[in-house]
């Protein structure tokens, strides 16, 4: 693990986004900072809906027509590249920060071969002079990430969707890019080609050196392959820690929650916590802390106001009664199965 | 794909036969014959105008008359034309077929191509002026009354600006003291336009072969080049002018047609593409660092364009019962004015060889756009 206090290649101040809908204004992203330094992995969790892939977007400011950036800055190796014109932005795509599409099957566009979609990028940005050394590139990635490399000339419906998603995982390696989102990489497929893909990118990622940030639902499953974890809910960051410090003793609630809804090694359901109903509608979030409705610990004050922000150490949490250092680990004790 | 384009060859067959054999009855449905537009004659008596009933066959029994076109069918020789007695229809049917094809094709086309740019346009820039008159105009050409359209294109571009002829295929004028035939001038038109597509294609296929990206760009200028010699060495050859004559009368005709049909593929262009801006991939073009035109072109563009194609069938069916409107509106003397006179007169033999050759075209061109489709779609294969 690098803990390496350098200047970070990503740093994501103050960032607000919403889409403007015909139900009205849903706050995506609200008040989100980060910071990503230079071969470190960044874990961003929490349920469907709550703002990750929108945060991953606003990072590469691929934004659907209707998004509005609200306020908040993204720097990328120094440069903040929100305000940045269409032309300007295009050269930090894929050569600072590139992404791996929660999708797969629709990442590739069906009439074209594959080799070919990834030839592009790398001639899009002119990192290889020729074609045919784009194409050799192309070979060493394929073969970087498990694919014969005479798959190139397939065509993406020829693929399984472990080879889509390796492909997908070579297309975002094209250009050598400092920073690589990878959305979801793996929940279309089954359960041991993810983990085998996700050893792989982990192991490709220390070895270029490259910062890296997954996304998941899944806490479990991020916290394997990274060095920093943050939660997010309702658009908002919650948590944010050292990935072994959360995973020892979660502040918020919500991370608690997350954590005890799945399965612990033994195969056996231990509830460390409810996490029962749905998150909130984002167009009319409700007031105080957002998982108010739904935490077991929510007093009047959660209802009303804004919750402070907790440390300890390096780990942070917005919540007014944080958990203990050993938490709430009595109802899993008692509640077997 | 060898066992695809044999079935397909079988059905077509069937299906030739099918609309010969509903042709042939529609037409014996319409009361009298040939002969009996002699019939209001007072000078030509009765027993003259059987004779000519035996000469053409038409006293013999119905199925009589049926098995008898069906053999020259068969056999390729549709007969001798009635009304253009005694030329044989085949012969009738080589001069106004291509005539025909050039007219309608260079309109399918052209409208294709306008209709893609617009509509990928359209729904590239949503809200634009552009996306409204074009919608707003697209719409009321496509719905508007065509032989009142085409009139009114008449009296605009040749009675009031007087820019383009009226009508027909040529003017008399000009060919006056002409010492080649109108099909020998039109035959070395077709022969020049049809080496230049192919020395197009051949330009783009070997330019894209070298794997260059830079070198593609020249194949617009090299055809551009060549186009210009083409018509160079067409003006020399003395034909020159006959062949400008032709080409006039050919515009208002062909602008007509396209502009009453560009609009069904802009607006399916547009639906087509605001389904496929949306994909993933477009967005990953676009993540990929892409310049927006080639994440229009490349990725949103071309995958709408599949549908599009698919579509294309039914617009080419559009264009051939359009192009014997336009025929009739311009006087233009292709397949479809010669299928309506000879309908009009019960010239059976041409009305059949009209039909056949109408229904082969049809047939061939929706064959070549499902080949077209298997090129374009690489998850389509027919077995
Ligand atoms: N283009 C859009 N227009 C309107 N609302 C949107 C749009 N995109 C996303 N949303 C909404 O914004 C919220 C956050 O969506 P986002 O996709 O970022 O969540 P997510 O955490 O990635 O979820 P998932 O795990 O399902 O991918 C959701 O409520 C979603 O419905
Ligand atoms: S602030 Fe209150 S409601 Fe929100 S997580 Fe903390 S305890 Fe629960
Ligand atoms: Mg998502």
């Amino acid at each position: 693990m690098t803990a390496s206090a350098a200047v970070p290649v990503l740093r994501v101040v103050d960032l607000s986004l919403r889409y403007l809908t015909r139900g009205g204004e849903v706050k995506a992203v609200q008040d989100v900072n980060f910071e990503l330094a230079q071969g470190e992995a960044l874990g961003l969790v929490g349920e469907s809906g709550c703002g990750k892939t929108s945060v991953a977007n606003c990072l590469m400011r691929l934004l659907p027509d209707n998004a509005q950036l609200v306020a908040g800055q993204v720097f990328l190796d120094g440069q903040d590249i929100l305000p940045l014109s269409e032309d300007q932005i295009r050269e930090y795509r894929w050569q600072r920060i590139a992404m791996v599409f929660q999708a797969a099957m629709n990442a590739l566009d069906p009439v074209y071969k594959v080799g070919q979609q990834v030839v592009e990028a790398i001639e899009a940005h002119g990192v290889e002079p020729t074609l045919s050394l784009a194409r050799e590139r192309v070979a060493g990635l394929f073969r970087m990430v498990g694919l014969d490399p005479a798959l190139m000339d397939r065509y993406p419906h020829e693929f399984s969707g472990g080879m889509r998603q390796r492909a997908v995982i070579a297309m975002a390696l094209a250009c050598d890019p400092r920073v690589i989102i990878a959305d979801e990489p793996t929940t279309a497929l089954d359960v041991i080609v993810q983990d085998r893909i996700l050893r792989e990118l982990k192991g490709i990622q220390q070895r270029l050196h490259m910062a890296i940030i997954y996304i998941s639902h899944d806490i479990a499953v991020v916290a394997e392959v990274t060095d920093r974890i943050g939660v997010m809910y309702a658009g908002r960051l919650v948590e944010y820690g050292p990935t072994a410090a959360v995973f020892r003793a979660p502040l918020h609630p919500y991370t608690a929650a997350l954590m005890g809804s799945f399965p612990s090694i033994a195969g056996e359901k231990r509830v460390l916590a409810n996490l029962s109903g749905e998150p909130p509608n984002l167009i009319d979030p409700p007031s105080g802390c957002p998982f108010h409705p739904r935490c077991l610990h929510a007093t009047d004050v959660c209802r009303q106001e804004i919750p402070p922000r907790v440390e300890r150490g390096d780990q942070w949490a917005d919540c007014w009664h944080p958990l203990e250092a050993a938490p709430a680990l009595e109802p899993a004790d008692n509640g077997g199965t | 794909m060898t066992g695809y384009l044999v079935r397909r060859a079988g059905q077509m067959v069937l299906t030739l036969f099918l609309i010969f054999t509903f042709a042939f009855f529609l037409v014996q449905a319409q009361p009298g014959d040939y002969a009996s537009f002699y019939a209001l004659d007072p000078d030509m008596p009765p027993e003259v105008k059987d004779q000519l009933r035996a000469s053409f066959g038409l006293d013999k029994p119905l199925w009589e008359q049926y098995l008898i076109h069906l053999k020259n069918t068969v056999t390729g020789n549709f007969g001798v034309s009635f009304g253009h007695f005694p030329r044989p229809v085949m012969d009738v049917l080589i001069e106004r077929v291509p005539r025909t094809a050039v007219l309608f094709l260079t309109a399918t086309v052209l409208s294709f191509y306008i209709g893609f740019f617009l509509g990928k346009a359209i729904a590239w820039r949503r809200g634009g002026v552009l996306e409204y008159t074009a919608t707003i105009s697209g719409a009321t050409l496509f719905t508007v009354f065509t032989p009142a359209f085409a009139l009114m294109m008449i009296w605009i571009f040749s009675f009031r600006l007087g820019w383009l002829p009226v009508g027909k295929f040529l003017d008399p004028l000009v060919w006056r003291h002409a010492e080649v035939t109108a099909n020998h001038v039109f035959g070395q038109m077709l022969l020049t336009a049809f080496l230049l597509t192919v020395f197009a294609f051949l330009a783009l296929w070997i330019l894209r072969k070298t794997g260059r990206v830079g070198l593609t760009r020249w194949a617009g200028p090299l055809i551009a080049v060549a186009a210009v010699v083409a018509l160079l060495l067409l003006s020399l050859s003395g034909i020159g002018g006959l062949a400008l004559d032709i080409l006039k009368h050919m515009i208002l005709p062909i602008a007509t047609l396209t502009l009453i049909s560009f609009a069904g593929t802009m607006l399916l262009t547009r639906n087509s593409m605001l389904e496929t801006v949306r994909e993933d991939y477009v967005m990953a073009a676009r993540a990929k660092g892409l310049p927006e035109k080639l994440v229009r072109d490349r990725h949103a563009a071309r995958n709408a364009l599949l549908p599009v194609v698919t579509s294309l069938v039914y617009s080419l069916i559009f264009a051939i019962d359009g192009s014997v409107i336009i025929e009739g509106v311009f006087s233009w003397p292709g397949t479809g004015l010669t299928l309506l006179q000879a309908v009009r007169t019960e010239d059976l033999p041409l009305v059949m060889g009209a039909m056949v050759f109408i229904g082969l075209f049809s047939l061939l061109a929706h064959l070549i756009v499902d080949v077209l489709y298997v090129y374009l779609d690489p998850r389509i294969r027919y077995q």
